[in-house]
């Protein structure tokens, strides 16, 4: 356990009387996406906030690299659903934002990232442009970006795909792990979307309804490799395994109903 | 011009907007004098508009109405300034931190709902009749109500952009000044240009119990001797006041705030 990244340990979360995650331990390898699939209010995302700082543990320790999670900063990046970029910075603005916090950067250097992680992200077009005036998909990136820009390591996405439609989601899907790839970042990745689930994760942990409970821990590399592009999505290896999550996800229903 | 006009949720351009706007307020005017100038009312009571506008210029020319107005306009601002600075961050703190608003709510909410006249002779009391009872008057009518009005739009900031911020590195100030303060800019402008406009609503009754200046005073003045269309003239001009005021700050709204 002392040499994994980062680590859940007996985890437990608790709000008021309310159980929401119970005792979860887990260990997470750097540069894998890992994602978190249950069902929608099982507290997966609690689960993933804590990792972030966000909330804090009733019981149990998160670390990274050994050192105890106790309040958010920025080698964990988080990108929410909505409200991900902020309305009254530019694209550019958005990605630099993390800079004026960046005081071991000169003013070049952090010029250089912020372009680095425009083009990354394939925005240069539209560096100068508000967010009210670019796509979902786009917020999306900007917000990636900007997190990737400040200097995480880890990032933390809550349903970050879950208001786009199903094109641009597959793209942004494909994107992710390329991005994921090229910077060697450790992702931990919520939804409730299976077939999303199974071509984005090196691994799958898939919890219980509330309160989360880890029921599978699924090797989602092993059986689909480490590149995800869209062929892979009308595979009979893709089929096999998402259907294998579905059955696993409705046993599980069953069981407890 | 704009078929839209005529369509539920239609759309319109600028141009036509304003041209509509010209019309009805001409229409109203025209309206008026032609009631007035038939004689259906008395004019004593209803004046015809070209009489209040000549009222108006004499009024300019012969009793320094601008000096009133100008003087009226101060107190407002300066009252208004005065409550805008001690609500936006007394406001912001209210909703950022719990300890500040549980002890502060219950006291402002109290306040607010005591109607400003009723508070006019303990005003005097207190301050006599000079500019302070004026100013006092004023803020204590804005002051309570903005507060909690900024309280709000603080905690309106979505919880996504401060948990965004401290990800990103922000401390809990940089927070406040980099992120909420910005998020809560376009909504705030609009709150203190509400308020602005309910400052002129109190700055009349200060002006009518204790003043021999501003606008209040003079229209208080000339209603002594039934002078209608000075009492008229006088409010034609904190309309005319109001209504240069708030597009000014709309336009500036705007320009601030591109991105909404």
């Amino acid at each position: 356990m002392a040499s994994s990244y980062l680590s859940f340990e007996q985890v437990t979360k608790t709000f008021g009387t309310v159980s929401v995650v119970s005792e979860s331990s887990l260990s997470i390898e750097r540069n894998s996406l890992v994602v978190f699939l249950g069902p929608s209010g099982c507290g997966k995302t609690t689960l993933m906030r804590m990792a972030g700082g966000l909330d804090t543990p009733t019981t149990g320790t998160i670390r990274l690299e050994g050192v105890a999670v106790t309040k958010p900063d920025r080698r964990r990046g988080m990108v929410f659903q909505s409200y991900s970029s902020f309305p009254w910075l530019t694209v550019e603005g958005n990605i630099a934002f993390g800079m004026r916090y960046r005081h071991d950067l000169t003013a070049a250097e952090g010029a250089e990232r912020v372009r680095h992680y425009l083009r990354l992200i394939g925005l240069e077009d539209f560096a100068k442009s508000y967010p009210n005036r670019i796509s979902g998909g786009m917020r999306q990136r900007v917000a990636i970006a900007r997190s990737l820009a400040a200097g995480s390591d880890v990032l933390l996405m809550d349903e970050p795909f879950g208001a786009l439609d199903a094109l641009t989601r597959e793209r942004l899907q494909v994107e992710l792990r390329q991005i994921q790839a090229e910077e060697a970042k450790t992702i931990i990745f919520v939804t409730h979307d299976v077939e999303e689930a199974v071509f984005l994760a090196d691994r799958i942990i898939l919890f219980s309804a509330r309160p989360a409970r880890i029921l599978r821990d699924i090797d989602v590399a092993a059986a689909l490799g480490p590149v995800r592009n869209l062929d892979i999505r009308e595979s009979e290896d893709f089929f096999k395994l998402r259907n294998e999550v579905l059955h696993l996800i409705r046993n599980e229903s069953t069981n407890e109903h | 011009m704009a078929g839209g006009l005529f369509t539920f949720r239609g759309k319109s351009t600028a141009q036509a907007e304003i041209t509509i706007s010209v019309i009805a307020a001409a229409a109203v005017v025209l309206g008026w004098e032609a009631v007035a100038q038939a004689g259906l009312i008395q004019p004593q009571f209803l004046p015809a508009p070209s009489r209040v506008v000549s009222a108006l210029w004499g009024m300019i020319t012969g009793q320094s109405l601008l000096w009133h107005a100008g003087i009226s306009t101060m107190r407002v601002w300066s009252a208004f300034l005065l409550a805008a600075v001690m609500a936006i961050p007394i406001g912001i703190l209210m909703s950022s931190y719990r300890i500040i608003g549980a002890a502060l709510e219950p006291i402002i909410d109290f306040i607010r709902y005591l109607p400003v006249p009723a508070l006019v002779p303990l005003s005097i009391i207190w301050f006599g009749v000079g500019e302070e009872t004026k100013i006092f008057l004023l803020w204590l009518g804005t002051f309570f109500q903005l507060v909690l009005l900024v309280a709000d739009d603080m905690r309106r900031v979505p919880h996504e952009y401060v948990e965004i911020a401290f990800t990103l590195g922000a401390k809990p100030r940089q927070v406040l000044t980099d992120v909420a303060l910005r998020a809560m800019g376009p909504t705030l402008v609009d709150n203190l240009r509400i308020t602005l406009g309910w400052c002129w609503t109190y700055l009349v009754i200060a002006e009518i119990v204790a003043a021999d200046s501003g606008l209040g005073f003079v229209i208080w003045s000339a209603r002594r001797y039934v002078k209608t269309p000075e009492v008229m003239a006088g409010v034609v001009v904190i309309g005319l006041i109001g209504l240069v005021t708030d597009q000014l700050l709309r336009v500036l709204h705007r320009r601030m705030f591109k991105y909404v």
